[in-house]
């Protein structure tokens, strides 16, 4: 399983969040710490030129303006200014009282381009030092020409304030991203969760929906617009389900109803015929009547079993050449003794060599079918004639009874399961109507259609028609 | 007692239409809706057993059109339609009874009976009249609390005639509860039939059970 919508969310938004800061971070102490250092560095820069400008040379002696050595900078004691002033030879002409033996490194560059550097002191404190090496003034004394002699200088501060500023500053840092980072999962995993709820809500709805309640549908109130689509599909889905429970729950009521009635005529038979001691001839007729029930039961079971399978995709097919009068003749065998009772006179006028390819089995429980049906409502006297017909496009074969008493709107409906004309179980009332509706469910399997009407003169006129496509030459 | 059956299913029709014969009641059938219509209101049945569905006419139609002719035969509505939609719209049509199809052939004359015990106001399923005791349930007959072996015609006049004791029932009456449409008796065989009773439920000396009334009929019970 994928994580969760919401923990993806929050995953995501916490990531941004932090990336942020971080970036964040990195540029304000990489800013503030160019500024503090060049802030810091002009300082010192200044310090020495201003020593620098105080620096008198006349030939040999190198004087420090005395103001300038007491500059309150070269005084602290705690954070000092150190000075260092070397020849051009590396001696050294002057230095802090305060560095006593420590020494300065001599820097080289310019006056306009100081050169820095940080180093530690022999004290393990963290200094900056600026040099520079420049001409310093002559004495005004002896205005005599002298040989100008450049000086080194180098002025070195104690910067531990600065790095624990910026130390400090690393900290608020951390510490706020964190503090954010913390803060920004909540806020994420709140505004999510808050942003969902449509989508919980919904599913709470469809997790409320029970299978016999099937009338309920989605309602669109504080349903955001992204998920309208799915809602709308959703009810559709729930239309299409609550119709195919309702055919289905009908269909089990008309079966149960339909087997409840012959039951009860084996029930019912049985429990009279127990009630006294009976003649053998008595038995018998109550026994042969119950295998009759019986058989006409076993025959609507195995309609049953055909439909259910046809619904569950289970029926195979396969394809076979069949000589269509044949197959007729072979169904009809079951029906002759029957129809023979009745005076029902059968014609099959189909063309001997006319085939057709289709699927043998369920060709025969159409066809049976059809005959079972013709013969239990075909008058008495009456005739059940078929005829075929071959054309390019198809194959047409006729089944044609006498007798019919449904009105022609009834006769178009009878390959609804279950239905029954006015006059449907008048003649025995053997019969129970599951038949014809497999019969058109088998022949739209095998790809063909089913029709029927009423002819003038009471005829039952059903129509099977099959592509041509297979039919053989 | 006389019944009418309207069921379409040949079968059930058969085996109940011997069942209860056997059990003492006249019995005519029909498979037919429309027929079953005409035998309704062309006689007064003490039950009807009614299907619902049926060719020619409904079942539902059949007992609308029977009680908007008011007639007062007690209908047992006899279907495979069980829900209880279909019960209430039945009884509310004026049904007296509702029976789901498959039934047991016994519980059907229980209904029978106790349909019948309630035409006839009679709640004790057993009828005393003097030394003479009937029950309705067993069909069996004492006098005396000696048992007497009755034909079942015999019962069915004797029933007949103790359901509706102390009133005068002419012979025609019996004749139309005791036979059924088929039958080719006639009226007189009630009288012969009434002989036989008199001669099995009544003993010497003892003040006759069964009176006859010059020009109307007979009543059963204790004169004074």
């Amino acid at each position: 399983m994928k994580p969760s919508l919401q923990i993806r969310l929050v995953v995501g938004v916490v990531s941004a969040v932090l990336l942020l800061l971080i970036v964040f971070s990195v540029g304000i102490y990489t800013v503030i710490r160019g500024a503090l250092l060049r802030q810091f560095d002009a300082s010192l820069v200044s310090i020495a030129q201003i020593l620098a400008a105080s620096v008198e040379t006349g030939g040999e002696d190198i004087e420090l303006e005395f103001e300038v050595q007491q500059m309150p900078e070269f005084q602290y004691r705690n954070r000092p200014t150190y000075y260092q002033l070397w020849r051009l030879d590396g001696t050294v002409a002057a230095k802090s009282p305060l560095l006593d033996s420590g020494e300065l490194p001599c820097l080289s560059g310019s006056l306009s381009k100081p050169d820095f550097r940080t180093i530690k002191s022999g004290s393990g404190r963290v200094e900056r030092v600026v040099g520079f090496t420049f001409i310093p003034r002559l004495s005004d004394d002896d205005r005599k020409p002298i040989e100008e002699q450049p000086l080194t200088l180098a002025v070195a501060r104690d910067s531990t304030a600065i790095l624990n500023q910026l130390r400090f500053l690393r900290w608020v840092l951390f510490f706020g991203s964190v503090a954010i980072a913390f803060l920004s999962v909540f806020v994420a995993a709140l505004t999510v969760s808050n942003g969902l709820r449509p989508l919980t809500a919904i599913a709470d709805e469809i997790a409320s929906i029970r299978e016999n309640d099937l009338a309920i549908r989605i309602g669109t109130e504080g349903v955001p617009g992204e998920l309208l689509p799915i809602k709308d599909r959703l009810n559709d889905l729930l239309s299409r389900l609550e119709d195919a429970f309702k055919r289905e729950r009908r269909f089990t009521a008309d079966v149960a109803h339909e087997l409840r009635t012959p039951l009860a005529g084996i029930r019912s038979t049985l429990e009279v015929t127990l009630t006294r001691i009976r003649d053998i001839n008595e038995y018998q007729t109550s026994l042969s009547d119950c295998l009759t029930i019986s058989k006409n039961m076993q025959r609507m079971v195995d309609n049953l079993l055909i439909l259910a399978r046809l619904d569950a995709q289970q029926l195979t097919f396969r394809r076979a050449r069949i000589e269509l009068a044949e197959l007729v003749n072979s169904c009809w065998m079951s029906f002759s003794d029957r129809a023979l009772e009745h005076e029902i006179i059968f014609e099959n006028t189909i063309p001997v060599k006319m085939t057709c390819e289709s699927d043998p089995e369920n060709l025969s429980i159409v066809m049976s079918n059809l005959l079972d049906n013709a013969v239990e409502y075909t008058n008495k006297g009456g005739r059940i004639w078929l005829t075929a017909c071959q054309t390019r496009d198809c194959v047409e074969i006729i089944v044609r009874n006498t007798g019919c008493k449904l009105t022609s709107e009834e006769a178009s409906q009878v390959f609804d399961y279950f239905c029954r004309g006015d006059a449907s179980r008048a003649n025995t009332g053997d019969h129970f109507g599951l038949g014809l509706g497999l019969v058109r469910r088998i022949v739209r399997a095998l790809g063909g259609s089913v029709s029927a009407e009423l002819q003038d003169g009471g005829i039952f006129t059903v129509r099977l028609t099959f592509p041509n496509k297979n039919v053989g030459k | 007692m006389r019944l009418l059956i309207i069921e379409d299913y040949r079968p059930l029709r058969q085996s109940l239409t011997k069942g209860l014969q056997e059990a003492g009641f006249a019995i005519d059938t029909t498979g037919d809706g429309e027929e079953g219509l005409w035998y309704a209101t062309s006689n007064d049945y003490d039950v009807i057993i009614l299907d619902l569905m049926l060719p020619g006419m409904d079942g539902l139609t059949i007992l609308k059109k029977l009680r908007a002719k008011g007639r007062k035969s007690h209908v047992l509505i006899l279907t495979a339609k069980d829900t209880l939609q279909d019960r209430i719209t039945g009884l509310d049509l004026g049904a007296d009874d509702y029976l789901v199809k498959p039934f047991a052939f016994e519980e059907l004359l229980a209904r029978i009976r106790a349909l019948l015990r309630r035409s006839f106001m009679q709640k004790n399923p057993r009828i005393k009249i003097d030394d003479l005791q009937i029950d309705l349930t067993t069909q069996r007959v004492w006098c005396n609390e000696e048992e007497i072996n009755l034909t079942p015609r015999e019962y069915a006049l004797l029933e007949y005639l103790a359901m509706r004791q102390g009133q005068t029932i002419s012979r025609t009456d019996i004749w139309e509860h005791i036979y059924e449409f088929k039958s080719t008796a006639s009226s007189n065989v009630v009288d012969v039939y009434v002989g036989y009773l008199r001669k099995k439920i009544e003993q010497p000396g003892k003040p006759p059970l069964i009176h006859t009334v010059r020009g109307r009929g007979y009543t059963l019970g204790v004169q004074p």
